[in-house]
């Protein structure tokens, strides 16, 4: 199963341009079903992506993606990965279907076989009558589309999705974000994805690797993370929360006021109807009860802020 | 009955051999190149050169053909003369008429690809830089090479057919000439070409540009040669190397500045900054410095 | 044109603005007070003519507008105090960060030593004063983007109108981003934003405006708009040990009108008419039948589905 071998080793790689090391010293062992990549600008998330497709040779090191060196078969890496690439990527006067095609065939795949295929993967990802005209006349939701379908067309077992839900409208985001998951889902590809925004990681992603000036920050396991913050409850009440705040105080709960909602920390001993019977006491009602949910724009803000020294620190 | 749910399957099938993909390359270009009739009609109109000269070959061999309309031979004796001057003329014109569909068709090859980034997509199959520059000249070599030596040997073979081996035998460096002179020509233009779209990255300005280098550049040389009384500018003149070359292929005097050490060397050099060139701006990401 | 002299919202009253033919925006009608307002819709909703007939770069058809009571024709006053941020990502060449901030804080009219400490002050709200001294051309996406934020807020004025401000910035700029403007909101400025973000406009925002089409299909506090969307009775999620139990209590109701139990048989989806009664139903419910919560969340007050509901899965351009 997917989990189990790691999609992605990386022992000691290390990256030059010219004098400057973007990335350094990198060691792990990626699996997981869909794996978040972050990073701030410069953190080189980019370039350990050009690097793991063979555009860049590393300095010192070496990297395995489904068990293939990345120096000496690094052919092979790219014939069993999909990429879609941050930026703007199409031949503006090929209609979408003659993209994906020649990809595919690119790729590998016989004419015949690479069409049905181009097919299939623009309807998998939505793309219907606006296949056959020109990738110029698109709008952006679309091109990403169509981005997404070469990247599919030639069945690949990684995929590398760089920014997918970049300059796409709300509409557009949610479709591009329910796609990611049944891809995900569908447990024959894993992915590799690349983002600015934690919303979209957090929730396609089982597992995240944070990269700071060229180094793992953080590697971990999101599932595992939630699971551990079931400790911590945020409320919302309905009328007067003095009281309220007051008598959960008492049962021993250290609470802090945020925005409107009430972030708890439950002591051991007390449960969640306890919180209810202080709010009936009160005569308020709680409108929402929910475990704290941005585990990952902590563990981002952790990574970015503490351990100046960037070693690894694997919580997997 | 059975409800089928859309589903994304990996591929494990069979795969093309890796040696044949930059094939694909000139498929999908031909395509494109042969949809547009501007273009059609004008590699048509290259054939026309050809046809003349198979006619004037056939007429300088059946004189009985001239004397249905009351002529001698002997009046033509100059022009209908098969030599490898006859041959010479033939590739000029069909160098220019190549040199005009190098401009129809070159462009549009590599600056469709680089105008929105569309190489990364490319590059991160396997599929090599090489075998995309390979694939993007063979379009043009295959064009072109219809057009120049293709019906040069075959109008050689019509010659000795008619004329007999021992013509060939005079003429021994004539064909060999034509294949080296038009392959030469051919390889230098496409290479500028890719080159020249490569880094313009605009279609109708690369077209400019290959303009330029051909009529442009060699006036800078005449510029050149005037202030520093030198003799050597005409290296930047891309037309008078080729002269040079081709008259010497042929055998057939010509009258210009460029020695022939002068002319090699200013093609390597050519064809050089070219690949270079390629090597620079043909990358599989976008360098931001 | 009748005065709209409202001296602290930036209002609207039946702008239209046509492209020739082709529809910007029609007869829209608005007040937006100071805080943080949220402009959301698909591409091609309007959004873009809206922010720039707010900023004078577009003259309405028809209608009129006023900005903090001053109209956008009169682009010398408007913006001593208006900033704006586009999304387009151009710059003048050559210039470095600094240059750029500077410059446009002189054309302002401000002498040299108070435009430099205002640059000064502007690169340290946006974290980019070590990078300042560096040409534009080299700066990554994020520092870009925040260098146009810098230019936006360095003459301090009242209204900030940003176009996509968090584009390419990376998880902390935008948090540090998003946290100065809420203390620039805080501080009394209008901040209008306009996002394709639906869980970051749920984050920040005071107030929102829906546009479809070149209509404004909704706008103000989103608890409220979701409150007026009556058609769709409100759902909450509500996860338990015994869903089934505790959807039997809640049929006793009248408010209730579905209760759908998730296959996980800890998850129930409940629809009603009434969301304050449910409420003290069920901790009522809690209480009483000694159910064990796990969590409980209205699943559609946020601008992602009432999003859905009044604009739907289309809208805009296909």
């Amino acid at each position: 199963m997917a989990s189990i071998t790691p999609v992605i080793e990386l022992s000691g790689l290390e990256v030059c341009f010219g004098r400057l090391r973007v990335l350094e010293n990198l060691c792990g062992s990626l699996s997981g079903r869909a794996i978040g990549l972050l990073g701030p600008n410069g953190a080189g998330k980019s370039t350990l992506i050009r690097t793991l497709l063979g555009f860049h040779p590393p300095r010192q090191g070496t990297a395995r993606v489904m068990g293939h060196d990345i120096v000496r078969e690094s052919r092979v890496i790219r014939s069993l990965t999909g990429y879609m690439p941050e930026n703007d990527s199409f031949i503006a006067d090929f209609s979408a279907i003659r993209l994906t095609r020649m990809m595919a065939e690119l790729s590998g795949l016989p004419p015949r076989l690479a069409l049905e295929r181009a097919h299939e993967a623009l309807y998998y990802v939505g793309l219907g009558e606006a296949r056959y005209r020109k990738i110029g006349t698109y709008s952006m939701g679309m091109k990403q589309l169509a981005k997404l379908a070469q990247s599919l067309a030639h069945g690949p077992r990684l995929l590398i999705l760089d920014e997918p839900t970049n300059g796409l409208d709300p509409p557009a985001r949610r479709r591009m974000l329910n796609l990611i998951r049944e891809i995900r889902d569908s447990g024959d590809v894993q992915i590799l994805l690349s983002s600015h925004l934690l919303y979209d990681v957090e929730l396609c992603c089982d597992e995240v690797l944070i990269l700071k000036q060229g180094k793992i920050a953080v590697y971990c396991n999101l599932e595992e993370e939630r699971k551990a913050n079931m400790k911590f409850i945020e409320l919302e009440t309905d009328g007067e929360s003095a009281g309220f705040l007051e008598g959960i105080e008492k049962l021993g709960c250290e609470c802090a006021l945020y925005g409107g909602r009430i972030k708890t920390v439950l002591p051991p001993g007390i449960e969640i109807r306890d919180l209810y019977k202080v709010a009936a006491d009160c005569r308020i009602r709680i409108r929402r009860l929910d475990y704290k949910r941005d585990s990952l724009q902590d563990i981002f803000l952790k990574a970015m802020r503490g351990d100046e020294d960037g070693s690894l620190q694997t919580q997997v | 009955m059975a409800v089928y749910k859309r589903k994304f399957s990996p591929y494990q099938g069979e795969r093309t051999p890796p040696w044949s993909r930059w094939l694909i390359i000139p498929r999908y270009a031909y395509a494109k190149v042969f949809a547009s009739r501007i273009t059609t009609a004008f590699f048509v109109a290259c054939f026309v050169w050809p046809l003349i000269c198979a006619a004037v070959i056939y007429i300088r061999y059946n004189v009985s053909f001239l004397e249905t309309f009351g002529l001698q031979l002997g009046d033509f004796k100059g022009v209908l003369a098969i030599n490898a001057r006859f041959f010479l003329n033939f590739l000029y014109i069909q160098g220019f008429l190549s040199f005009l569909l190098t401009i129809l068709v070159g462009p549009g090859l590599v600056s469709a690809d680089l105008s929105h980034n569309a190489l990364p997509l490319y590059l991160c199959r396997p599929f090599s830089r090489t075998e995309y520059i390979l694939g993007k000249m063979l379009v043009l070599l295959i064009l072109l090479s219809a057009i120049t030596w293709a019906p040069g040997l075959l109008l050689i073979g019509l010659q000795t057919s008619l004329a007999g081996l021992g013509w060939l035998s005079e003429h021994p460096l004539v064909a060999p000439a034509l294949l080296v002179g038009s392959a030469i020509w051919i390889v230098t233009l496409s290479l500028l070409s890719l080159a020249i779209s490569a880094w313009v990255r605009w279609k109708p300005v690369a077209a400019a540009a290959l303009f330029g280098v051909f009529f442009i550049l060699p006036g800078m040389g005449q510029i050149i040669n005037v202030t520093l009384e030198v003799d050597f500018g005409d290296i930047f003149n891309i037309i008078m190397v080729f002269f040079t070359i081709w008259a010497w292929l042929f055998q057939v005097s010509f009258r210009g500045d460029l020695t022939l050490v002068e002319a090699w060397l200013a093609l390597s050099g050519f064809c050089g900054l070219c690949l270079l060139i390629l090597n620079r701006k043909l990358q599989a990401y976008e360098v931001v410095s | 044109m009748a005065s709209i002299g409202v001296q602290d919202r930036i209002v609207f009253q039946n702008v239209s603005k046509f492209y020739g033919e082709v529809l910007g925006i029609n007869r829209v009608n608005l007040s937006i007070p100071a805080g943080i307002t949220s402009l959301v819709g698909p591409n091609g909703s309007g959004k873009t003519t809206l922010l720039n007939l707010m900023t004078g770069l577009l003259q309405p058809s028809q209608g009129s507008i006023s900005v903090l009571g001053i109209s956008p024709t009169e682009p010398g006053q408007l913006f001593r105090r208006a900033g704006y941020c586009s999304q387009f990502d151009s710059f003048p060449r050559r210039l470095t960060g600094y240059q750029f901030i500077y410059g446009f804080l002189r054309i302002h009219g401000f002498g040299h030593p108070k435009a430099d400490e205002l640059t000064w002050q502007s690169l340290r709200q946006v974290k980019l004063e070590e990078a300042a001294r560096r040409k534009v051309a080299g700066y990554s996406k994020g520092m870009r983007q925040r260098v146009k934020l810098a230019q936006a807020i360095a003459h301090q004025p009242d209204i900030l109108i940003l176009d996509e401000p968090l584009n390419g910035l990376d998880p902390l700029a935008r948090a540090e981003m998003i946290s100065l403007f809420q203390q620039l909101a805080s501080s009394g400025l209008h901040v209008v934003i306009s996002s394709h973000i639906l869980h970051e406009v749920d984050l920040i925002s005071d107030q929102v405006v829906l546009l479809d089409s070149g209509y404004v299909v909704a706008e103000g506090a989103i608890r409220g708009v979701r409150d007026e969307v009556k058609e769709h009775p409100a759902q909450i999620l509500v996860r338990c040990d015994r869903p089934s139990q505790v959807a039997a209590r809640l049929f006793q109701e009248d408010h209730i009108v579905e209760a759908s139990l998730h296959e996980d048989q800890r998850g129930l989806l409940i629809r009603t008419r009434d969301s304050n009664r449910f409420y003290a139903c069920l901790n009522r419910v809690v209480l009483e039948d000694q159910v064990q919560i796990e969590t409980v969340a209205p699943a559609d007050e946020d601008v992602e589905s009432v999003y859905q509901y009044l604009i739907g899965q289309n809208g805009g351009a296909a």
